[in-house]
């Protein structure tokens, strides 16, 4: 087994260190992060891993905060006409009684940087260049392993990367790299190895692999995920309930139906947020759009159809209640001879007990209510979108998202694509009805159909 | 620990068990699994193996496992006791074909009798095996095993499996495998006891007729015959076949219609059972060398990160402090003269100094180790009576900073911060500055204290 990669993660106090690492790890549970200066005050160690095998491991470090005293310090060690290199200078700095009282932090950073193979240094970018951060710099380069700036904090528009670039550069330190650890870009981590490899020849392996099985996560996330999406969808459509037609009973099941579609939802939105490794009760998951009033807004409040875009016809824009389900029985225009045709042609004992039960239905006056097509269409709004802000954002924190995504066009006139409207005619495919068939072949198929719309709806994917 | 269990798992089994715990997970959420996961990683090996060790200690703390092998022998049971009704319904099957040997055999009710249940159910089996519909015969094992199994954990069980198998495709030759394997029991159970009763009493053959020609009769028998015959069976002469209208006492007779019966029976009734019973069985274990768990499936992939963390946490390799060095809190200089204003780490693009009132010094912004020298040499040898620092609150707030401001207070008979207004900046951020500014008992203001500065009042 080959040694895993070191990497200290150094900069300036409160600049998001450990933001980057738990972006990195994919995980909420590593350090303490807080807007307050020196949070972290130790050295903690986290390693990447492929397959159970670690391949990098990082170390968060303690900000630097005053390593102007920190040169000056180390200059007055330089003893006049003497000639010796950085790093005998920071060894000798480590040894002094300074490095266990006032700069105990930095001797921290420094001695960590020195026993790791390079170094991360993490900036701020939105900071100008001050000089302080010349001479932390400056320190740092003494300790001779290879520093890779990233400039983190630039997804706001206040950054001054370019400041920051020509400071780097004027200091030999031409490869870098923005990466904002709230909202890294979606190949930032690729980009963040690609550029590690080809500074640390020797770990180009570790790296390559690192790069391989992360994207093939990544991938294999946002299959799954259209696939709980694909599901969520297949199960409401094909729900129904059966009720005699008096008004209070219609209004109880009505009840009893959105009731189950809510908490269906919020099924797949916490199988959503365990795929993307978010915890309920992180911090982070209260700034999604979960919890952003949007998301609070019930599913069947007509505002929260509008808010989204999606069309809405007759008397679902009209009336104070939405989905309040089409009435097969009667008004079953949607739900009509084509539905059934379907059922048929889809295998004959099956349609035989359906059209039994919808004619035994028919001849005792009861009513079918199911979910409407906008309810759907919302749904998979809502879904996706929650899916990509997964998808968007690091483990670190807080930023809005974009409700107006052109990509959700289709979705937003109401129309259910094929194999949704299949699932119209197959009460066995949705698990909230009783007598569910949830392995059935075809709604496997009809599962994965739903899948692949919904990832051809990304072409970024 | 727990002692070795009494059975180990097959691969299927294990299998089955993950399965079965999926669906139950899918169905009613996420079990209880830090022991079981911490077992797994212990294990080590890939995902697969992951989840499959995770699956097996859940199932068996959940008591899934102990189902499964009651299932198990509830289900070998069920098979014992179909093989044995098998082995009955054939024997009668033969034993009435035949009769009791006192009236001539009527030669096309024997082999309707003997064959017609058999290609009944033989196509009703191949228009299911077409359109993907399960046995009947299966589903009634799996109902059967389930309710001796008396195991309420074992509800989970047969889902479990029909799932697993359809998934990969295997059911229905899993299926195919057990009906056919039964048919191949009944035929061959009637082929050999009819070759029994043939070898050891005397049947008269006999055909009847009210529609038909002899014409017919005769032509019918030997093509039913011909394919039976390119085996070696024989087939009746037409002669024979004409004279058999009433049973013949010849022993040539008796012999080729036997013959014939006997042909007919394991050409259409063994062979195709037999064929398709190696053909499933083929696929059936073929199947089941590549069955794998469908790593795709969403819960696994959330599985996957509880499972194969993409990161670790190492934990703490250098301590933190006890307490970080502070810089003490000001005490102001007996006296000085004259009022400075100084910025300290300003952005450039800020326009600096403000407009002052006359008497005011500026002492520039001070960002450089440099420029802090300079600026606390000049304040050693003139101390000011008022210093005003102004402070940029979007900068964290660092100790290095902190060090110099209470270095410049320290020279001057008074000091105020100004934590100049400065847009996007962090409320959080400037509450800090106070906190901070608290500890050195330094005073801080938001508006510039110009007035302040001029005359040493408000």
């Amino acid at each position: 087994m080959t040694e895993p990669l070191r990497l200290a993660i150094v900069g300036h106090t409160n600049v998001g260190k450990t933001s980057f690492i738990r972006t990195l790890m994919r995980s909420t549970r590593f350090g303490e992060v807080s807007p307050r200066a020196s949070t972290t005050r130790h050295v903690e160690g986290a390693s990447l891993k492929v397959d159970g095998q670690e391949v990098v491991r990082l170390y968060d470090t303690p900000g630097m905060e005053d390593a102007m005293s920190l040169l000056d310090y180390i200059e007055q060690l330089r003893r006049p006409g003497e000639r010796r290199d950085g790093p005998a200078l920071i060894a000798q700095f480590l040894d002094s009684a300074e490095a266990r009282g006032q700069f105990e932090q930095e001797a921290k950073v420094l001695r960590q940087l020195l026993a790791s193979d390079a170094g991360i240094y993490v900036i701020d970018a939105r900071e100008p260049v001050l000089p302080k951060y010349v001479d932390e710099l400056e320190v740092l380069a003494m300790c001779g392993k290879p520093l890779f700036p990233v400039l983190n904090f630039v997804a706001g528009n206040d950054d001054r990367s370019d400041a920051w670039r020509e400071a780097l550069a004027r200091r030999g330190l031409h490869a870098l790299l923005s990466f904002d650890s709230v909202a890294p870009p979606l190949d930032g981590e690729r980009r963040l190895y690609e550029s590690l490899a080809l500074m640390l020849e020797k770990a180009r392996p570790q790296l390559q692999r690192l790069i391989a099985d992360r994207a093939e996560q990544a991938e294999a996330r946002r299959r799954s995920g259209a696939k709980l999406i694909a599901e969520l969808l297949v199960d409401v459509t094909a729900y129904r309930i059966s009720v005699a037609p008096e008004a209070d009973l219609v209004a109880e099941a009505m009840r009893e139906l959105r009731q189950r579609v809510r908490r269906r939802e919020q099924q797949c939105v916490e199988a959503l947020l365990q795929l993307y490794g978010f915890d309920r009760d992180d911090a982070v998951t209260g700034e999604l759009p979960l919890a952003e009033g949007r998301w609070e807004e019930d599913l069947f409040h007509p505002e929260t159809l509008k808010q989204l875009g999606v069309r809405v016809t007759g008397g679902v824009a009209a009336g104070a209640t939405v989905g309040a389900g089409i009435d097969l029985m009667v008004g079953g225009a949607s739900f009509g001879a084509g539905a059934l045709l379907g059922a048929l042609a889809g295998g004959a004992a099956q349609a035989g007990r359906q059209l039994g039960a919808r004619l035994l239905g028919k001849l005792r006056g009861e009513r079918v209510l199911s979910v409407d097509d906008a309810i759907i269409a919302l749904l998979a709004l809502r879904q996706q979108h929650l899916q990509r802000a997964l998808e968007a954002r690091g483990h670190a924190a807080q930023h809005k998202l974009n409700i107006d995504d052109p990509r959700d066009a289709d979705w937003r006139k109401a129309k259910l694509p094929e194999p949704l409207t299949k699932a119209r005619a197959h009460p066995e495919w949705s698990t909230l009805n009783p007598h569910a068939r949830p392995d059935q072949a075809d709604r496997r198929a009809a599962i994965a159909a739903v899948a692949k719309l919904l990832l051809a709806d990304r072409p970024d994917a | 620990m727990t002692a070795k269990p009494p059975h180990a798992l097959n691969k299927l089994d294990r299998l089955w068990l993950a399965e079965a715990v999926r669906l139950t997970e899918a169905h009613a959420g996420q079990l209880e699994d830090a022991d079981a996961n911490r077992h797994a990683r212990a294990r080590g090996g890939d995902l697969e193996q992951l989840i499959l060790t995770r699956a097996e200690r859940l199932a068996e703390r959940d008591g899934l496992r102990t189902a499964l092998l009651h299932w198990r022998q509830a289900a070998t049971l069920v098979l014992l006791a179909l093989a044995v009704f098998a082995v009955f319904t054939g024997a009668g099957l033969a034993a009435a074909a035949l009769g009791n040997g006192e009236r001539p055999v009527n030669v096309f009710w024997a082999l309707g009798s003997l064959l017609g249940l058999h290609l009944f159910t033989l196509i009703g089996w191949l228009l299911g095996f077409a359109s993907g519909g399960g046995a009947g015969l299966g589903r009634l094992w799996l109902w059967l095993s389930g309710k001796l199994a008396h195991d309420a954990r074992a509800v989970q069980l047969a889902p479990a499996l029909l799932s697993l198998l359809s998934r990969a495709g295997l059911a229905r030759w899993g299926l195919g495998l057990l009906a056919n394997g039964f048919w191949l029991l009944i035929t061959g159970t009637a082929l050999l006891v009819l070759i029994a009763m043939l070898s050891t009493r005397r049947y008269g053959f006999s055909w009847e007729t009210t529609l038909l020609t002899t014409d017919h009769i005769v032509a019918l028998t030997q093509r039913l015959g011909a394919l039976p015959a390119l085996l070696g069976f024989p087939v009746p002469a037409p002669a024979v076949i004409e004279a058999s209208s009433v049973a013949l006492d010849q022993e040539a007779a008796r012999q080729s219609w036997a013959g014939w019966l006997l042909g007919a029976m394991a050409v259409y009734g063994v062979l195709p059972r037999l064929l398709l019973t190696l053909l499933c069985g083929w696929r059936w274990r073929r199947g089941l060398r590549r069955l794998r768990l469908d790593l795709s499936l969403p819960e696994y992939q959330v599985l996957r990160t509880r499972l194969q963390p993409p990161g670790e946490t190492l934990g703490v390799s250098d301590a933190a402090p006890d307490h970080l060095p502070q810089p003490p809190p000001v005490i102001a200089a007996g006296t000085g003269c004259g009022a400075v204003l100084v910025g300290i780490e300003l952005d450039q693009d800020r326009p600096w100094p403000p407009p002052l009132p006359t008497g005011v010094a500026d002492a520039g912004v001070v960002s450089s180790r440099q420029q802090r020298q300079a600026l606390l040499e000049a304040l050693i040898r003139q101390p000011p009576a008022r210093l005003l620092i102004a402070c940029d609150p979007r900068r964290s707030v660092d100790r290095g900073t902190l060090k110099l401001i209470a270095e410049l207070a320290r020279l001057a008979a008074a000091t105020r911060v100004w934590l100049v207004a400065a847009e996007g900046a962090d409320p959080a951020r400037r509450e800090q500055w106070r906190a901070a500014l608290r500890e050195l008992r330094l005073e801080c203001r938001e508006e510039a204290p110009l007035t302040w500065l001029e005359s040493g009042h408000d």
